[in-house]
């Protein structure tokens, strides 16, 4: 995908752009991204929108030109001549489940993570997930790393990941990269961020509310 | 009066490395802000006819819509689906998952309904950090002092110390999600000093800190057992008991099929963000698209004290250019980490990191004396001086400001090599519902947390404020919503829009607006037909 603004520098709005939006024929100034396209051309219920500056992982786009087909985020993707673009519907639910606070600690995490995520261990290496990612994450290589155990390196990996889950819908072993990601990300800070500078605050107020008999006027003090 | 000087003048005479002269000597805020600020626009502040705040000043946009006829009437909840719940969330940014989660830590079945995507939110666009007193010579005593200076002693004491206090424990919270945050190499959260802040206090995770939280509190929502997500599901209207004193459910309509449904519920924790979308005053904005206030409409119309509805932050450093990017925003982490504020003729004019309404007004005078650089006729802004920053520790913008640097990237800017031309965007809403230390608001049963809420940030938010209180009122209020153990509603009604309706009849308004907005008219196209 091409998100690169082929006329950022020379862009010159007079020119028009004709192409399609979920099916209705739409021309567009020339340098404006498909959101904007989609509202001008009064393309009906987009609302697969957000922050419209590629953090919110809304707007997932499918675009033809030609015989290519590509994924991506429509706020990122400027309009090109006979492009045909489709507002992808929402992911669905989420096939993994967890709860942080069912795990004791982090010593049987890879166990856990096999067992919540059996497929990562299959990974084909199909590259469909790094194609797909419109943030250019490595995603198969944090994949592979999670695998391994590897949570904190993984979420290292991740950490651009907008959570559009346009990955997950390219994985043919339905590993679910995005949420493996977060898996990883998560488990990192719950059992490994002991910060000793919030630890001690934390220790002080606490020995401040066991006080007796003092307001907190006096405290303060 | 000149328009500033052109762009491409104004480029060939910028240099990274030119010699800056002192500042100009301080001026009366007072004045500045009188005379540039936004809110002080003429004809900007009306009076409210109607309703709970009736004599107050209020944002002419906004009052238009607070007293306005309601989308749904009786003849509507006629065979409409319902749906029973303990708790009904509405908005699914950081404050609504933050109140969701807690709810059903305390066991409550809770409904989490979010107008767009769950996690699409201005809590997501927030780049610079969370606000949390935790550095040795840092206390919670200094945080509640600095918030209430920075919002000119308009906020309310018992909120902010509440915040300020839970601050520790909210950073605890988070990390137990799973939220990661910057560390130094001993291994404590790095923290940074900005705007109105007396000392370091600014928690980050580079500067994704917003997208971080959201993509945590956004999982942790979905992995929930107890916690139901309907997207693409707007609130259009409260329902009230039959005094239409009480609130006890809300109408949804779906963005995806049109049809209405109805939530019956002991609390209701209206969640809704800010209003940038409104585009106050024609400003452009720095919100997501969902923030058009509704969640103000729903709960004036339901009888709840609003505070505050004519102050508004318009964040000093918006992109003016490119286009698409207009409105979005540079964070102010950029200036903090020492990025200067430069004019069209290679001046500094105010001290950088002054409060936001205060440098904010500042860049609008220099706009307004002509000299700006000018884009084309409306636009015109001042230089943010990234290259001398790029110049002074090479690699920080790489390192610190990825998320600016990838948007630029796409844009066809290097912030290393040019400097980013910046005019104040409409960012943040200061007041909102009237709320205590619970988050509950004036209406039994309505509680209200995050951006739509008020009191706590007076008439100026500091950064870093904002990612702090929706995550503690959040938890607060989730986990007082499910201590409210009553039988639940025997019976929902409109009582409260006959209410309104006949209050704005006696007062000779006109009927013709509805509310609430649910989505910009450029975006509206079909998805939700006024
Ligand atoms: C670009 C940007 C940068 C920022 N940076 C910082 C920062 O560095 N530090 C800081 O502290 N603060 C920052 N802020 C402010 C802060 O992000 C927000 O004030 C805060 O996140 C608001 O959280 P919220 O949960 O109240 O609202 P939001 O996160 O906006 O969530 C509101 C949710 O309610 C939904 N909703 C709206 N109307 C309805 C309806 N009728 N029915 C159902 N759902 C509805 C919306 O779609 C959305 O999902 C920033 C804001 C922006 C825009
Ligand atoms: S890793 Fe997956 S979910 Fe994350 S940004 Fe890339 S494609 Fe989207
Ligand atoms: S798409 Fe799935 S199977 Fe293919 S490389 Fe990525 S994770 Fe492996
Ligand atoms: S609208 Fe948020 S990523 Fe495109």
């Amino acid at each position: 995908m091409t998100i690169k603004n082929p006329s950022a520098s020379t862009a010159d709005a007079s020119q028009s752009v004709a192409l399609t939006i979920n099916g209705v024929a739409v021309n567009a100034h020339a340098g404006v991204t498909v959101v904007e396209a989609a509202w001008e051309g009064g393309v009906p219920r987009v609302t697969g929108v957000g922050c419209m500056e590629g953090v919110c992982g809304s707007c997932r786009i499918m675009l033809k030109r030609g015989k290519q087909v590509s994924v991506g985020l429509a706020c990122q993707t400027f309009v090109e001549n006979g492009a045909e673009v489709i507002f992808l519907p929402p992911a669905s639910a989420p096939r993994h489940h967890y709860e942080l606070n069912d795990f004791k600690d982090g010593w049987d995490i890879h166990e856990r993570f096999q067992d919540i995520f059996p497929e990562a261990a299959r990974c084909r290496h199909c590259h469909g997930c790094d194609v797909s990612c419109p943030k250019g994450i490595k995603v198969e290589e944090g994949v592979a790393q999670a695998a391994a155990g590897r949570f904190r390196d993984a979420g290292e990996t991740f950490f651009e990941c907008v959570m559009c889950e346009l990955c997950d819908g390219a994985c043919p072993e339905l590993i679910a990269p995005a949420h493996v990601g977060l898996f990883s990300r998560r488990v990192t800070a719950h059992f490994h961020l002991r910060p000793p500078n919030l630890i001690h605050r934390l220790e002080e107020l606490r020995q401040d509310k066991d006080k007796p008999g003092m307001t907190r006027e006096e405290k303060d003090e | 009066m000149s328009n500033g000087i052109p762009l491409t003048e104004a480029l060939a005479r910028y240099r990274s490395d030119a010699e800056l002269g002192p500042l100009p000597e301080p001026v009366d805020v007072e004045a500045l802000l009188n005379t540039y600020h936004p809110d002080h626009l003429r004809d900007s502040v009306v009076k409210l006819t109607v309703g709970a705040n009736a004599g107050d000043s209020c944002q002419r946009e906004l009052a238009a819509l607070l007293q306005a006829e309601a989308f749904i009437d009786e003849a509507d909840l006629a065979g409409t689906p319902v749906t029973d719940v303990d708790v009904l969330v509405i908005g699914g940014g950081g404050a609504g998952c933050a109140a969701a989660l807690m709810a059903a830590e305390k066991g409550a079945r809770v409904l989490l309904a979010t107008k767009l995507r769950l996690g699409d939110s201005n809590t997501v666009m927030a780049e610079g950090g969370i606000q949390a007193a935790i550095e040795p010579d840092d206390s919670v005593q200094r945080h509640i002092q600095d918030t209430l200076r920075g919002g000119h002693h308009a906020g309310d004491p018992a909120l902010v110390s509440a915040m300020a206090e839970d601050g520790p424990e909210v950073l605890r919270w988070l990390i137990q999600q799973g939220m990661q945050f910057e560390q130094t190499t001993g291994g404590d959260l790095h923290t940074r000093r900005a705007g109105g802040m007396s000392t370091p206090r600014l928690v980050h995770c580079r500067d994704y800190t917003g997208l971080e939280m959201m993509r945590v509190l956004r999982e942790a929502v979905i992995q929930h057992r107890s916690i139901e997500v309907w997207e693409q599901s707007p609130v259009v209207e409260l329902l009230s008991n039959e005094t239409g004193q009480k609130c006890v459910g809300a109408v949804l309509t779906s963005l995806l099929d049109d049809r209405l449904r109805i939530v019956r519920t002991r609390s209701v924790i209206l969640a809704t963000g800010g209003l940038g979308r409104l585009h106050l005053n024609g400003f452009p904005t720095s919100n997501h698209l969902g923030a058009t206030g509704d969640g103000l409409v729903l709960a004036y119309r339901i009888g709840a004290s609003l505070c505050e509805l004519d102050s508004f932050q318009y964040h000093p450093t918006g992109l003016l250019h490119p286009s698409h990017l207009a409105g979005k925003l540079v964070t102010e982490g950029v200036r903090a980490a020492g990025a200067l504020l430069v004019n069209a003729l290679g001046e500094r004019f105010i001290d950088e990191l002054q409060p936001r309404d205060v440098v904010c007004a500042a860049i609008l005078r220099e706009c307004s004396e002509g000299r700006g650089i000018r884009v084309d006729e409306q636009r015109v802004g001042v230089w943010l001086d990234t290259p001398r920053l790029e110049r002074a520790q090479p690699g920080l913008l790489e390192k610190q400001f990825p998320n600016l640097m990838t948007r630029t990237r796409i844009a066809g800017v290097d912030p290393r090599a040019q400097p980013l031309l910046i005019h104040p965007t409409l960012h943040y809403q200061n007041g909102g519902v009237v709320i205590d230390v619970n988050g509950a608001t004036t209406v039994p049963g309505l509680y209200a947390v995050g951006e739509v809420s008020g009191g706590i940030h007076g008439r100026n938010r500091l950064m870093g404020n904002a990612l702090l209180d929706i995550i503690s009122f959040g938890r607060r209020a989730g986990a007082a919503a499910t201590s409210n153990r009553d039988r639940g509603p025997k019976k929902v009604t409109l009582e409260h829009v006959n209410r309104l309706r006949r209050e704005l009849t006696i007062a000779g308004m006109p009927m013709t607006q509805r509310s609430p907005q649910v989505l910009p008219d450029y975006a509206a196209g079909g998805a939700w037909d006024r």
